[in-house]
């Protein structure tokens, strides 16, 4: 085993070239530990880098050449992904779910006419694509979906509600199951659409949530509800056939249930916590001679260091071709489990300080504490409730049952 | 990058797992367990793979094998779990006497130790348990030809089995030096402890006479070179309970599909799915913290704190797990010869060898720069 790359030196030319580029083109954009506060001008920079990746094929750089990706090896896009991480830059640099999760549904199940019109502008950065999936009466039980799309000659038309949706600044696309037969049985009566977001009878309106997190630097910062009356849109833009929007959402939710981290990175909040704890006082002496506080330090280590493991172990074997079944969902429950644990953790260490929003003074690591206390309790519901993760895990590893329920297809 | 076994690896697990079919199998582990058949009955099994030498160098009559090879074959012995001496003599003793012997040493006896014509067991804890240099209270008195050895040893693994000890003792102040005592030698009385625990036996020293050379390295205090031997000894037998844990979850899942109870297998229901979800997640956290420290160990990087960790959860982990797979088997898991008791008890007789949990997050602290005055 080997728990690192070796890179040869073909691919170290290729991060010397990779690293020379994105030192001439990163935009440079403030660090918000809340993403809400992105503004316009910020998310414009960051549009028009992706714009530039994308012409070379490195904002998607695993996904295939022909529709715009780089057609690029797991390690390549590794390398890229760690020069981009020097300017803390995550890949693609926005919020946009349309290359790791609804394109690849669109690789999966289009047709070679959809695949040659939608891909190429996802995967180019030309649009950037939410999801909407959930609604209010429809979470854990993601096939119970209200929101109907009924065919109208050349067009579906749309009616229904769906939230959580989203970021700020807008998208160009949406994709996003509907039910295009409400007559026929659960699971046989779905669609999946690309929806274009400037279609008349469209409403987004903002969510006022606790807290709305994602990876750092392409975090989405809020949530929106979307309203849909009477919506035409073209029926080119069904994917997969009328009937099997449940398949095609079984890739990408696939991908959602702990395979959506790429590139492994330590969690920088460990350092935030261990640099407050190595310089932290009580009653006057160091807070590092309180063994109660090394300890709950460790136990903040091992939550880290057990969901890097896991989403390592995710990453090494898609990439070596090994057929995931339990793993996904299991790092992923690791994942939202551990960051509650972290989240109490941090509570015990630093106390109510803990609690404070920068840009107050009395905020740790500009804020980044105060963000994590309450993303801790937001990461448990996106993608799947930590229950539903456990009711994946149980199928795919067959307990109580002797057929294991078979992953949803990735290519 | 590279999360597979490679190719000699996967050779050496098929290797072991013919054996433990032919000389390892349940009937066999359940009876040895019940003291009907004798634990020493198996040795020559062992010694005959050549696993005893996996970590002794060639040039002693061993494989010279690496550490994620030596953690490949524990894991599968750790599935029986097959008792015995192979870890205390295999790896324990025979990293510490690569650590802490001279050249004389190690020549005379890692061969032995290779091929199984000796047996090592490592007597270091006491009545006052641990794993810290203080806990040593056994004394060496110096003589004009040698030193005499005076304590009480407890919770020595397979000390009944033991032809020779490496000891720990007091060789004057804080000094703690490691002795090669044979077993036979006058003054050594052993016995295995009746109880829970599985191969933990009483070693008492009573004023045993050795001479000069059995001091490992002469050197009156190998404290510190015994703790880096120990270290990497850590993760083999971290190894050892991932097998373990592979094992109860193994046998978890398939009670949950053949046992019905409200007419339907017992798996249908969440409670007790969750119970096995638990499992599998102490096994992969062990599994995947345990193989990172071995290739750690294997490619010279700093290994302690990713040895510590993989120590604390496989420890823990295999407690615990043992725990949830007496929830799901009720009644039928405390039958002896279902088995599940071997892995019971072994979880219990691990969870501190080597150092407890506690121990290994403790000084998982200090390895990661938690200690008051190194910021």
């Amino acid at each position: 085993m080997d728990f690192e790359l070796e890179w040869t030196p073909e691919q170290e030319a290729f991060r010397a070239e990779a690293r020379a580029w994105i030192e001439a083109n990163v935009p440079s954009i403030p660090d918000h530990p809340d993403p809400a506060n992105l503004t316009r001008e910020e998310y414009e920079l960051q549009r028009e880098f992706g714009r530039r990746l994308g012409a070379k094929g490195w904002l998607y750089p695993t996904m295939p050449a022909e529709y715009g990706g780089g057609g690029l090896s797991m390690e390549l896009a590794m390398a890229l992904e760690e020069e981009l991480d020097r300017y803390n830059m995550p890949l693609p640099p926005y919020y946009d779910t349309g290359g790791k999760l609804g394109g690849i549904a669109i690789l999966v199940w289009g047709t070679e006419e959809q695949k040659a019109h939608f891909l190429p502008m996802i995967l180019r950065g030309e649009i950037r694509t939410w999801q909407l999936l959930t609604e209010p009466e429809s979470g854990s039980d993601l096939a119970s979906v209200r929101t109907t799309a009924i065919r109208d000659g050349d067009e579906y038309v749309v009616n229904g509600t769906k939230i959580f949706v989203g970021s700020s600044h807008g998208a160009e696309y949406s994709w996003m199951i509907v039910v295009t037969d409400p007559d026929a049985p659960r699971h046989e009566n779905l669609g999946w659409l690309m929806m274009p977001m400037d279609l008349p009878g469209i409403t987004v309106e903002q969510m006022d949530l606790l807290f709305v997190g994602g990876e750092r630097g392409a975090a989405s910062g809020i949530k929106n509800t979307v309203y849909f009356d009477n919506v035409r849109v073209p029926a080119f833009n069904l994917v997969g056939g009328e009937g099997n929007g449940w398949k095609v959402a079984g890739t990408h939710l696939e991908i959602e249930h702990g395979l959506l981290r790429s590139a492994v990175r330590d969690d920088p909040l460990t350092e935030r916590v261990f640099d407050y704890a190595r310089n932290a006082k009580r009653g006057g002496r160091p807070l590092l001679e309180d063994q109660d506080v090394r300890d709950r330090l460790v136990d903040f280590y091992i939550d880290a260091e057990v969901t890097r493991l896991l989403h390592f172990r995710n990453y090494a074997w898609r990439g070596q071709g090994k057929q995931l079944t339990y793993e996904g969902a299991q790092a992923y429950l690791y994942q939202k489990r551990g960051q509650l644990s972290k989240a109490r953790a941090v509570l015990d260490v630093m106390g109510p300080q803990a609690l404070v929003e920068a840009p107050d003074e009395w905020a740790v690591a500009d804020g980044h504490v105060e963000v994590h206390q309450r993303g801790a309790i937001v990461d448990q519901h996106p993608g799947g409730t930590a229950e539903i993760q456990r009711v994946i895990i149980a199928r795919r590893l067959g307990i109580g049952r002797d057929v294991r329920e078979e992953p949803g297809r990735l290519r | 990058m590279d999360l597979l076994l490679n190719e000699q690896q996967r050779m050496l697990q098929s290797t072991i797992q013919d054996l433990l079919r032919r000389d390892f199998s349940k009937e066999m582990l359940v009876a040895i367990d019940a003291g009907t058949v004798d634990v020493a009955q198996g040795w020559p099994a062992l010694a005959s793979t050549g696993l005893l030498g996996s970590l002794v160098p060639e040039e002693h009559g061993g494989v010279g094998g690496s550490f994620s090879d030596a953690g490949v074959l524990f894991e599968e012995l750790g599935r029986g779990p097959v008792p015995g001496a192979h870890f205390s003599s295999g790896v324990f003793a025979a990293l510490v006497l690569q650590e802490c012997g001279s050249a004389d040493q190690q020549s005379a006896h890692l061969p032995a130790i290779a091929s199984g014509d000796a047996v090592f067991a490592v007597a270091v804890t006491e009545p006052e348990y641990g794993w810290e240099r203080g806990d040593v209270q056994a004394t060496a008195e110096r003589t004009p030809d040698g030193y005499t050895l005076s304590g009480v040893k407890l919770h020595v693994p397979d000390a009944l089995e033991a032809t020779h000890f490496l000891v720990a003792a007091r060789t004057g102040g804080e000094s703690v030096g490691l002795f090669i005592v044979p077993s036979d030698a006058p003054g050594v009385a052993c016995r295995t402890l009746p109880g829970l625990s599985t191969g933990l036996g009483e070693v008492l020293l009573d004023g045993v006479a050795i001479g000069e050379d059995a001091l490992l390295g002469g050197a009156s205090d190998g404290w510190d070179a015994f703790e880096r031997a120990m270290l990497r000894a850590t993760a083999v037998l971290s190894a050892y309970q991932v097998g373990g844990l592979e094992s109860v979850f193994q046998m978890c899942l398939e009670y949950s599909r053949t046992r019905r109870q409200f007419q339907q297998p017992i798996g249908r229901f969440q409670r007790v799915q969750d119970h096995i979800i638990d499992i599998v997640n102490h096994l992969d956290a062990a599994r995947w913290t345990t193989y990172e420290a071995l290739w750690k160990l294997d490619t010279g990087r700093p290994a302690e704190s990713g040895v510590h960790m993989a120590a604390a959860l496989a420890s823990e982990g295999y407690y615990l797990a043992c725990n949830a797979a007496h929830d799901v088997h009720a009644g039928v898991g405390i039958v002896r010869e279902y088995g599940l008791t071997l892995h019971t008890r072994m979880s219990r007789t691990l969870y501190h060898h080597l150092g407890s949990p506690r121990y290994h997050r403790r000084r998982l602290a200090g390895a990661l720069g938690l200690q008051p005055g190194l910021s």
